[in-house]
């Protein structure tokens, strides 16, 4: 076994290892695993496994990293958000045993070197990831899980059909075979990278099948809500990347993605509960990332990357500033919410960030992300999709930046910090695209 | 010959126990209809095994029978209330959903195989596609299934039946390595169990001011 292959299987057995704890300290192992994972998914930038079981090359990295980033900053603000006081519909132990095997089913679905596995670990993040949406079993939560299994699986399974057709085609299922054999257009490759778009493109938030986002994403806790928003739904992206590699159809993925932005920023405009509305521009995110990954220009691919990788952070660091303010003042409601910068400075200054740094505010990374991709647009010809998703964006940030600002200014309200850990981990993913912004300007004057 | 008249009426009969599923009110009639329709596309798979002399085939339908048939028969029967014989969905309009099951379903099935699927060539009948209209309507019937209605355990029944669309594909049309057929099948065990979960909760589901938008 190569020292590659051992760090990616490390990458799963350690979380599996940590749910060993159950009985005994598993919010501890939890922590530590996440831990060890990050450190691995550092160095397989430099010691990658070679093509076998695993298929990992630099953008697998990229999306190894945000995941297990973004477990790790979850584990560690989950230890003071979830405690058994509040997790009724889950006990506290299981919990964590849960966000273990969620973290295990997403490093699966983005490292294996098989379509079919690809898909079983996608269906398998639905499965991990279902009962932490009911973690504090209100009415609302248990009808958003059962929407979230329902839609979900519904979709994914359609995806299978796609899984069917390239066997059919190829004979093979085996990633690395197939993307090294160039592109493929026959029409059969054609259907199954159509049905991928549809099928993963429900996990995704692709319009019209985007409907349980929303709803998943505003009842869970605000830490299982950063790493659906952060991590989830890049990985079932990247898996659909995978698949687009085959047989690019850009125009169908671009029309699809632009339509998907349109409703996010409609959708979104009109939101009244926080959480929901950052729901939506998760929505609006990843199909602007989709649009970039379309294009097939190493430019679009490149601002696709800049922009998952920003989007995590900054997404997990509005989803912990909501759960601060959710514990704080107990609404969703951003009316109801009213001068927070006096009374919670920290978690204002992180809900401000992390809010300019999901709508694309330079130089927060996001917004070079978007850059890169509005200009592969262009090079490829897609003009009047260029035209509508600018726009649309413009509308986006105006309609998320108002609202914070709603909460963050104005008379101040009773509430305060809850706690320093909380309000810490929410600054830290917050800050984060910044220092990838920074890099972006370092590296680009470098090169200029 | 007389074989491929077998698999036509086998497939048939998938296609009628779908049509007795979509037609029942009562919770208990669907689940066992989802049994009768398992073991069907058990008997397709040991056939076609037998036919082309396939362990995959063999251990594929062996799969269906036990995972399938058995397990989430039983799970889904024990998650009934004890007067379960009595346990039915309100306020569905059988004949209106048939109608429009007719109307677009069916048709829209038939458009999608002859543009797409007539062309493919199945391993299990090569020259002969027309096998494969079976699953598609199946996996339809299961989607229409899930939107068409509000309790929790018709939605399950609906989303086994789309599985079981795609088993029967990959059966008919070229079986994928029984190593994620198999990874497939439990997952799809997992999300019952997960899901039977919630039934003990939630087991209907209406419109919610907090979730609207």
């Amino acid at each position: 076994m190569t020292p590659g292959t051992l760090i990616s299987l490390l990458l799963l057995l350690v979380p599996g290892i940590a749910a060993i704890f159950y009985f005994n300290s598993i919010r501890l192992a939890t922590v530590v695993a996440a831990s060890v994972d990050e450190v691995l998914s550092v160095l397989l930038f430099w010691i990658m496994p070679p093509r076998g079981f695993f298929f990992v090359d630099h953008t697998t990295d990229i999306f190894v990293f945000m995941i297990t980033s973004i477990y790790l900053l979850s584990s560690i603000y989950s230890l003071r958000y979830i405690s058994n006081k509040n997790a009724t519909g889950l006990k506290q132990d299981t919990y964590y045993l849960l966000i273990n095997l969620f973290a295990v089913s997403m490093l699966f679905s983005a490292q294996v070197n098989n379509y079919g596995l690809m898909w079983v670990g996608i269906e398998a993040t639905t499965i991990s990831s279902a009962l932490l949406i009911m973690t504090e079993k209100t009415e609302e939560s248990l009808e958003a899980t059962w929407r979230y299994i329902i839609i979900v699986s519904a979709g994914v399974t359609f995806a299978f059909i796609s899984i069917i057709l390239i066997y059919y085609s190829f004979g093979t299922l085996t990633v690395s075979t197939i993307i090294n054999s160039g592109i493929t257009n026959t029409l059969f490759v054609r259907v199954a990278v159509s049905i991928a778009l549809i099928g993963f493109g429900t996990k995704i938030g692709v319009f019209p099948v985007h409907t349980w986002l929303p709803d998943a994403h505003s009842e869970a806790p605000s830490p299982v809500s950063a790493m659906f928003s952060g991590v989830l739904l890049p990985t079932a992206l990247y898996v659909l990347y995978r698949i687009f590699e085959i047989d690019p159809i850009k125009s169908l993925f671009i029309w699809f993605g632009t339509a998907s932005i349109v409703a996010a920023s409609l959708f979104l405009g009109y939101q009244a509960r926080y959480k929901r509305m950052f729901a939506y521009s998760t929505m609006e995110n990843m199909n602007l990332a989709l649009i970039g990954i379309a294009t097939m220009n190493p430019i679009g691919i490149a601002g696709a990357l800049y922009l998952l990788i920003s989007h995590s952070f900054s997404k997990a660091g509005a989803f912990y500033s909501s759960g601060n303010i959710l514990r704080s003042t107990g609404t969703k409601d951003v009316g109801s919410v009213k001068g927070l910068s006096r009374r919670m400075p920290f978690t204002s200054a992180a809900l401000l960030m992390s809010s300019l740094g999901v709508s694309g505010t330079p130089p927060f990374g996001t917004f070079f992300g978007e850059i890169l991709i509005l200009y592969a647009m262009v090079l490829v010809n897609a003009v009047p999709q260029f035209i509508i998703v600018v726009i649309f964006l413009v509308f986006a940030f105006v309609g998320i930046n108002l609202n914070v600002s709603r909460m963050i200014f104005g008379p101040p309200g009773e509430y305060r910090e809850p706690g320093r850990l909380m309000p810490a981990v929410a600054l830290v993913a917050s800050m984060v695209p910044l220092a990838i912004g920074a890099f972006f300007m370092v590296v680009n004057y470098a090169i200029l | 010959m007389i074989y491929d008249g077998i698999v036509y009426l086998i497939s048939a009969s998938i296609l009628v126990s779908a049509f007795y599923i979509q037609g029942q009110r009562y919770i208990m009639s669907m689940i066992r209809g989802q049994l009768v329709q398992s073991i069907l596309i058990a008997a397709a798979s040991f056939l076609l095994a037998y036919l082309e002399n396939s362990l995959d085939l063999l251990i594929l339908g062996a799969l269906i029978l036990i995972l399938r048939g058995i397990l989430i028969t039983y799970m889904l029967e024990t998650r009934m209330p004890r007067r379960k014989s009595y346990v039915f969905e309100e306020g569905v309009n059988v004949p209106y959903l048939f109608l429009v099951d007719l109307v677009f379903i069916v048709i829209a099935v038939f458009i999608i195989y002859s543009i797409i699927f007539s062309t493919l060539v199945p391993i299990s009948q090569p020259g002969n596609s027309s096998t494969l209209l079976f699953p598609l309507l199946l996996f339809f019937q299961g989607i229409f299934l899930i939107t068409s209605r509000r309790s929790t355990y018709t939605q399950i029944v609906g989303y086994v039946e789309e599985e079981n669309g795609l088993v029967l594909l990959a059966i008919f049309l070229l079986p994928v390595p029984i190593i994620i057929e198999a990874s497939v099948f439990l997952d799809v065990l997992a999300l019952v169990v997960i899901s039977s979960v919630i039934t003990v909760e939630k087991s209907t589901h209406e419109r919610m001011e907090e979730l609207r938008g």
